[in-house]
């Protein structure tokens, strides 16, 4: 077999600690159940574009990821979800994550949810549509991930697909 | 968040996702993930770095029209610019969790 032009090292900013903490839930072999898949049916020229980011994200206003109930629960997180609009900056959000440095996202919301370069990619072409609403989760789901799973994400979908939504792209922090 | 992907996935919305631990793969069973090595909390590149965020934008949504395959990993020759000593990524204080095992393995 080839070399791979380039292998990501998944824990190269992770450290020692969480390495060994995350690493012993990966199973060396794959164990899941068979992955759903659904076709992509027009180019990325034509297709209306989602964004969802785990960073914690709410706009201003609406209310915001509970992070009292992580620190009273360590093993659990919030599993609720939001919409953000098209239009969010750092300046309309608020991001909550006891995980990471939200400082980032609140400087530039584009390092986490990058609205302002997708509508650069549709405005050259390249995209076809952004779609009127992103969204967002809180990615610390602890060891109990009923809810996201059973509520959150298939609020999420009904939400995309009633806004037509031909491409969802789903970035963890 | 692979979870997430594949209840969007059945519901019949394309999903790529962007992933730095991408060897949650064996775990979750993504359709389609795109690996990428940046810091946690930035994974599109760094503060008003536009020209990196769209790039890594452009590359993600290319695993649309690169995955021919259920549970495809496409590895994006992304290379963050500063050393992982130097990139501050954690928050100010430990997350509950991580203080908990800390103060149990302390004892």
């Amino acid at each position: 077999m080839l070399p791979r032009m380039h292998e990501v090292d998944p824990w190269r900013f992770a450290g020692g600690f969480l390495k060994k903490v995350l690493s012993a839930r990966i199973p060396d072999e794959p164990a899941y159940d068979p992955i759903p898949w659904a076709p992509v049916r027009r180019p990325l020229a034509e297709a209306k574009v989602a964004l969802l980011s785990t960073a914690g994200l709410s706009m201003k206003g609406d209310t915001p990821f509970d992070m009292d109930f992580e620190r009273r629960h360590p093993t659990r997180g919030d599993a609720s979800w939001r919409r953000l609009t098209a239009n969010a900056r750092s300046e309309s959000i608020e991001a909550n994550h006891l995980h990471i440095d939200t400082g980032y996202i609140l400087r530039d919301l584009n390092v986490a949810l990058p609205l302002d370069r997708l509508r650069e990619l549709v405005a050259e072409g390249a995209v076809g549509a952004i779609a009127e609403s992103h969204y967002s989760i809180m990615g610390y789901q602890g060891s109990d991930t009923t809810e996201l799973v059973g509520v959150s994400a298939p609020a999420i979908a009904e939400a995309m697909k009633s806004e037509e939504v031909d491409l969802a792209l789903l970035a963890p922090v | 968040m692979g979870l997430v992907a594949r209840v969007i996935e059945a519901a019949g919305i394309p999903t790529v996702t962007l992933n730095m631990i991408w060897v949650y793969q064996n775990l979750v069973g993504m359709p389609r993930v795109a690996a990428i090595e940046h810091p946690f909390g930035r994974p599109y590149g760094d503060v008003e770095d536009a020209d990196t965020q769209r790039r890594v934008l452009r590359a993600a949504l290319r695993v649309f029209e690169q995955a021919a395959e259920p549970g495809h990993v496409e590895h994006l020759p992304f290379v963050w610019h500063e050393d992982p000593k130097a990139t501050k990524w954690h928050p100010a204080e430990p997350s509950p969790i991580i203080a908990m095992i800390q103060q149990r393995r302390s004892r």
